[in-house]
């Protein structure tokens, strides 16, 4: 690991001015909180900071509370282990229990906070490796044409690495947004406009500026009769990313599905909501065979590499069993 | 490209950590991971390096209660929270139930996994003196045991669940 | 004593081989079935537990010395590149630096276990060493690295195994000829005739099966610290033999073995690949024997990953006939394995196929591929772990051809003789483990409807039960010695040189010598993994350690016995046969009264200590000492998502006398879980492009966790096996993972109805297969 500065602050302010104060743009200043992801890039050289500035001081940060409204408003600093054990959480926003409680570790989600997560860069093989690839500057995609059974079967981008995240996908199916502080204030973000899948231009999959820091995750109160599931599928029974994932929301009125929300995990440089899916569900009675006909629709224009094409029955398995476990119907 | 790693000292931050309730005065670089200075400035090298990336769970301690991989945590970030080691469980010459249970039913084999591992379940144990088998499971999945030993780590805590000694 | 030398023959993957034994004195007669045991055979919690859960105990990993530095290794990025220069003065001179070491300043640093040069200026794989640095601290050995300026010239290469042994492959190395060990190779066995064989046959079957390549990942990974005190050099090494660490750095120095001395006393685990000095260790003696102060170099675990050696891939074929019956009538195996950058020797994957069942008509034929990867080790009986996989899936499929019970196929067949050697087995118990196993398993309902399917047909998980059988040596041999020494107070000191890698030797080792020398168990001490102190023992490997040093140990504190009875006898005036030890104590066999502590005698002597030598006798003759079991494995598929999870293994594994059943199930336990890794999870990942490995870590490279383990069920056969040696007992570290990736496969084929060609058993393979 590189030598650094290393600075604490104690509010989201003072993070950000330090981060604009000597162009952030260059990677030169960059904020620790939960370090689990930072400082694994760092040990593999992947980058190399200047400065580092500890947010985790900034303790008004660390909260879960639900708002008048049913919001849930999810500070910052909440690590995984806090939305794991919340109660109200269990009991309101079940899909956010599920998608955290088969990530990574004890350990690591008592040390990893949700934004962290949300932040945390692709776990690919090569761009964790040695290879100069594209997503760290490089002329070519390695997995592409290599050992991709990890990695992408949608998106358009370069990269074919996936997200890691376990918890975006369920956040994307509850309409999170993100607060954002930066040097010309507060901004509100929907999650879906946060990720970002790389371009040439742009080799990162998020589209937080290097200046500015998430200090809340707000997830909009859900309807009477909304429910979720988080399904992971991994190659072995913990500790490990996703093959595939499936996040599904569905509010349910008299047996008629008014609105759906699927999305799934590892599969794209991003969480990659399936409109069609949702579109298969709506206005629709949820049955064994809607939910069928809406994880065929999940995985309509998959584009499988050499050695992932498992991953859509896998994901297509994911989508169906997620729906009938949101909506409560008994399934094989 | 400007090298920095050929500027003379890296600079160091004076550091006071709270180890198995004493008080430990260090001065380190930031870049030290909390693994380091207790194995390598404090001689307590009961955390043990395993991969030194959060993959397997060996250099575990608890902060401020909680079990956390000491490999990840930057030392600096350590102050004014309660670091516990293996080697603060029997600080008063007597082992610690889980350290008992650990013995009694042959919950290791090598050993080096098993100060983490020893942690990990005083994690668990400290939120929840009942648990269930998949309680326990989850609490002990972030520990890679090489040898195995996990039937027997099972063991250990499903004889101490629901017992006074798991709680102390 | 006037000491005799004795020939005997010690078997070794197949070959026999002659030894000569020294023997003085004679060993004690053997504790047959008859033998009653006060503390041999009891569950005993591990005499050095307590350091074990403290943090006490003292890894090499955890040795700190005053004025102690530290080393950094530079790893090729290439898999196959010549060094052209090396250009380290901007590391030489950085904060920190002492020493920077390469080919062009310690080119003729040699490694004996491979008589090569430890910095080569041709490089063969990605993670060869090219250069260490050696600095105050750690991170500033590791900052030192990134300073060094190397320039490569990177040559052609291959990875592929059978890509490598085609006529035009890249040459591995610009030295070699052809990129397969040079000697020997193709290996070729035959017995009988396999085509009159197959003209026998009513059935034959065409089978094959792939084996990843797995990485030992043992928790603390290869290296050591070593100081040169100007008289001894003396290193701490995590290492299964200090004989072995000795010898290498002595040689690698030019020292004298007198002026070497290696310590272990606690490891992170050994699993095989830690058996010589390693670069890591020689660096380090090198390093402390110029700069004068203590250095310590512990790999990473990415070097430790591409550098401590695997257990090779395999590419697997068999063709089997038989007739109607199941009778075996030819066996052919052809065997293709990687055994990597400078593999010199391949494991013995047809094993099985020469012993396990009985058939006269057999040819197996191995191929040993060297590609650009690190070269392979010893990894928990290698070869056979893979080999018994591949035949006894072989066998599943001759079985369903055959429309045959697959455990009534192996009865069948089952071999009363050492086929391959034509000489009969010590004992076997095989047949009583099939009983046992399949009973316990439920076998007989293994087809029932209801537990095939446990959600019905339209369900999605199905569950299946497979078997495979176990064979292995474990019988051990000489030489190993042991010193018993009783003390004034009468409590006993044990000299082994042998180490306990995590297996409970020290607390076997204890058990015996505690009840031969009729000692309560808290009153004897066992010092091992020290050449310094210790006598000879051999290294913790291939399942010898407790068949081979506990009768050496037993032998020491039998002697020592008969002299304290000798002593006991002159001082109370009795003859030396009306005198009983037990328990610390000397009685009267005639009245049973106790005649005092064994420490009221000794303490008379003015500090006379009783010092006795022991040592392993020779094997017996004419006879094949093995371990046998089987195991029997249910798994549930999910085939919506490829899932698989052991539900349950039941293990029956003959091991002779079992002294400690709390360790030794534990030992059953581990080996079952790594194999139930290399059937599930476990599998080096290599670009062959790059020629790259991308796994080289504990994310990537996945072994079990706590969830992934499955009920296991231990049925203790626990029967001494009088002619393996005085104690009865056989090894147990390795029987235990060769059965379960077979048993583990043909019950996911069982419960699929599919062959499966591949291991490991990941969910994409699972839902490939499917698929197909």
């Amino acid at each position: 690991m590189n030598t650094f500065e290393h600075v604490t602050v104690t509010d989201g302010n003072e993070a950000v001015k330090l981060l604009s104060e000597r162009g952030g743009a260059a990677g030169e200043t960059k904020i620790i909180a939960g370090g689990t992801d930072l400082l694994t890039l760092m040990n593999a050289s992947l980058i190399a900071p200047q400065r580092l500035v500890n947010l985790k001081a900034a303790r008004a940060l660390r909260y879960l509370r639900f708002a008048e409204d049913g919001a849930l408003h999810i500070g910052a600093l909440a690590t995984l282990a806090d939305l794991e054990r919340d109660a109200g959480v269990a009991r309101r926003l079940p899909i956010l229990v599920e998608s955290v409680r088969d990530a990574a570790t004890p350990q690591l989600r008592a040390m990893a906070t949700v934004a962290g997560n949300l932040l945390q860069r692709p776990r690919c093989w090569y761009f964790r490796g040695a290879p100069h690839c594209w997503l760290k500057g490089g002329a070519e995609c390695f997995a592409r044409d290599g050992e991709n059974k990890y990695h992408a079967i949608f998106g358009a981008s370069s990269c074919v690495a996936v997200h890691p995240s376990d918890l975006a996908p369920a956040l994307l199916a509850l309409d999170a947004e993100l607060l954002i502080n930066g040097p010309s204030g507060v901004r509100t973000l929907p999650l879906a406009a946060f990720f970002h899948e790389p371009t040439n231009d742009a080799r990162i999959e998020h589209t937080l500026a290097p200046d500015e820091v998430i200090t809340e995750i707000r997830v909009p109160g859900q309807p009477e009769g909304a429910n979720g599931a988080y399904l992971k599928m991994m190659d072995r029974q913990a500790w490990a990313f996703a093959l595939a994932s499936a996040a599904a929301q569905l509010s349910v009125e008299d047996g008629v599905i008014q609105q759906a929300r699927i999305v799934l995990g590892g599969v794209a440089t991003v969480p990659w909501r399936a409109t069609q899916a949702e579109d298969a569900l709506t206005g629709q009675q949820l049955t064994p065979e809607l939910a069928r006909t809406a994880a065929e629709a999940a995985l309509a224009g998959a584009a499988p590499l050499a050695h992932n094409g498992y991953k859509v029955p896998l994901a297509r398995e994911l989508v169906r069993r997620a729906i009938l476990r949101a909506g409560s119907v008994p399934h094989p | 490209m400007a090298d920095t790693s050929e500027t003379a000292a890296a600079p160091r931050t004076h550091v006071s950590l709270q180890v198995n309730g004493t008080t430990r005065e260090v001065d380190i670089e930031p870049r030290r991971t909390l693994l380091s200075v207790l194995r390598d400035d404090l001689s307590l090298t009961g955390a043990k390096p395993g991969c030194e990336m959060g993959n397997c769970g060996a250099c575990t301690v608890l902060l401020d209660g909680e079990a956390v991989y000491s490999c990840l945590t930057l030392a600096v970030e350590c102050t004014g929270r309660e670091i516990t080691t293996i080697e603060g469980l029997s600080a008063s010459g007597e082992l610690d139930p889980v350290q008992q249970a650990f013995i009694a039913h042959d919950a290791l084999q090598c050993g080096f996994c098993t100060p983490g591992q020893i942690l990990a379940m005083k994690a668990l144990f400290a939120t929840n003196p009942h648990p269930d088998d998949e309680t326990i499971e989850r609490a002990m999945s972030g520990n890679i045991c090489r040898c195995g030993a996990y039937p027997k780590i099972l063991a250990a805590a499903r004889a101490l669940a629901g017992t006074q000694a798991a709680q102390q | 004593m006037p000491i005799r030398i004795i020939t005997t023959h010690l078997e070794f993957e197949g070959q026999i081989s002659e030894q000569r034994v020294v023997m003085e004195g004679e060993e004690p007669a053997v504790w047959g079935p008859e033998a009653e045991l006060a503390v041999v055979g009891k569950v005993t919690p591990r005499v050095d537990g307590r350091e074990r859960v403290t943090g006490s105990a003292q890894y090499a990993y955890d040795v700190q010395l005053p004025g102690m530095l530290v080393a950094a290794g530079l790893r090729s990025p290439h898999p196959h590149a010549r060094i052209v220069r090396i250009d380290a003065s901007r590391a030489e001179t950085a904060p920190g630096v002492r020493a920077v070491y390469h080919h062009f300043n310690t080119g003729d640093l040699n490694n004996p276990s491979n008589d090569r040069p430890v910095f080569g200026d041709e490089l063969l794989y990605q993670g060869d060493l090219v250069a260490v640095a050696i600095a105050e601290t750690k991170e500033q050995a590791q900052d030192a690295l990134a300073l060094i300026a190397v320039e490569y010239e990177p040559l052609p290469f291959v990875v592929d195994q059978r890509a490598a042994l085609a006529a035009d492959a890249p040459k591995v190395s610009t030295t070699y000829e052809h990129n397969t060990i040079p000697e020997g190779f193709p290996q070729t066995y035959e017995r009988g005739d396999l085509d009159a064989g197959f003209v026998q046959a009513d059935v034959t079957v065409e089978a094959q099966l792939s084996t990843p390549t797995a990485l030992h990942n043992s928790m603390e990974t290869h290296g050591g610290v070593a100081q040169w005190d100007g008289r001894t050099l003396t290193i701490w090494s995590s290492t299964q033999d200090v004989y072995g660490v000795r010898r290498g750095v002595a040689s690698a120095l030019g020292l004298q073995q007198n002026q070497v001395r290696a310590i272990k006393q606690y490891m992170g685990g050994g699993f095989g690949n830690k058996f010589g000095a390693h670069h890591s260790g020689l660096v380090a003696a090198y390093a402390a024997y110029t700069l004068g102060r203590p250095v310590k170099y512990m790999l990473s675990r990415e070097e430790e990953n591409l550098a401590a050696g695997n257990r090779p891939e395999t590419i697997q074929t068999y063709r089997i006939g038989a007739k109607k019956d199941g009778t075996l009538t030819a066996i052919e195996q052809h065997t293709i394995g990687n055994v990597g950058a400078i593999g010199s020797w391949f494991s013995p994957v047809a094993m099985a196929t020469k012993e396990l069942y009985q058939c006269a008509n057999i040819r197996t034929v191995d191929e040993a591929a060297r590609t650009n990867l690190g070269t392979q080790a010893s990894f928990r009986a290698p070869g056979v772990v893979e080999g018994t996989a591949g035949l006894e899936v072989a066998l599943d499929q001759l079985a369903a051809a055959l429309g045959m019970d697959p455990l009534e196929l192996r009865r069948k067949n089952y071999a009363e003789r050492h086929q391959a050697l034509d000489r009969p087995y010590s004992r076997k118990l095989l047949l009583e483990a099939y009983r046992l196993g399949a009973e316990r398993i439920g076998w007989a309902e293994r087809d029932h409807e209801e537990r095939r399917y446990p959600q019905g047909r339209d369900g999605y998980l199905r569950r299946g039960i497979g078997m495979a059988s176990q064979l292995w040596g474990g019988d051990g041999g000489p030489p190993a010695q042991a010193i018993a020494k009783l003390l004034p107070d009468g409590t006993a000191v044990i000299l082994t040189g042998t180490q306990d890698i995590g297996t409970g030797t020290r607390t076997v080792l204890a058990q015996i010598a505690a009840e031969e020398l009729g000692l309560p168990l808290e009153q004897v001490r066992v010092e091992l993994g020290d050449t310094e102190f210790g006598v000879f023992s051999p290294p913790s490997g291939g399942s010898m350690t407790l068949a081979s040093v506990g009768p050496a140990v037993r032998m020491a504190a039998a002697e020592a016995r008969k002299e304290l009875v000798e002593v006991v006898a002159q001082l109370s005036e009795a003859p030396t046969d009306a005198l009983d030890v037990r328990d610390g104590h000397i009685f009267s066999r005639e009245t049973g009264k106790e005649m005092g502590a064994i420490g009221s005698f000794l303490e008379l002597l003015d500090g006379h200590e009783i010092t006795a030598k022991g040592m392993r006798g020779p094997n017996a003759e004419n006879m094949s000492v093995r371990t046998f079991g089987a195991q029997f494995a249910e798994v549930e598929v999910d085939i919506g998502t490829g899932r698989v999870r052991v539900l349950r293994i039941v293990a029956v594994h003959d091991c002779g006398r079992i002294v400690n059943p709390l360790t030794f199930s534990s030992q059953i336990e581990g080996g079952i879980i790594q194999g139930l890794g290399f059937a599930l999870m476990e599998q080096r990942i290599v670009d062959q492009r790059l020629g790259a490995v991308l796994n080289a870590n504990l994310e990537n490279y996945k072994v079990p966790t706590i969830r992934d383990i499955p009920q296991i069920d231990i049925i203790l056969l626990d029967q001494p096996n009088v002619h393996a040696n005085t104690i009865g007992a056989l090894g147990a570290g390795e029987p235990p993972i060769i059965p379960t990736p077979g048993a583990i496969a043909n019950a996911v084929a069982h419960a699929l109805g599919r062959p499966v060609k591949a291991l490991p058993l990941t969910p994409d393979r699972v839902l490939d297969l499917l698929n197909s």
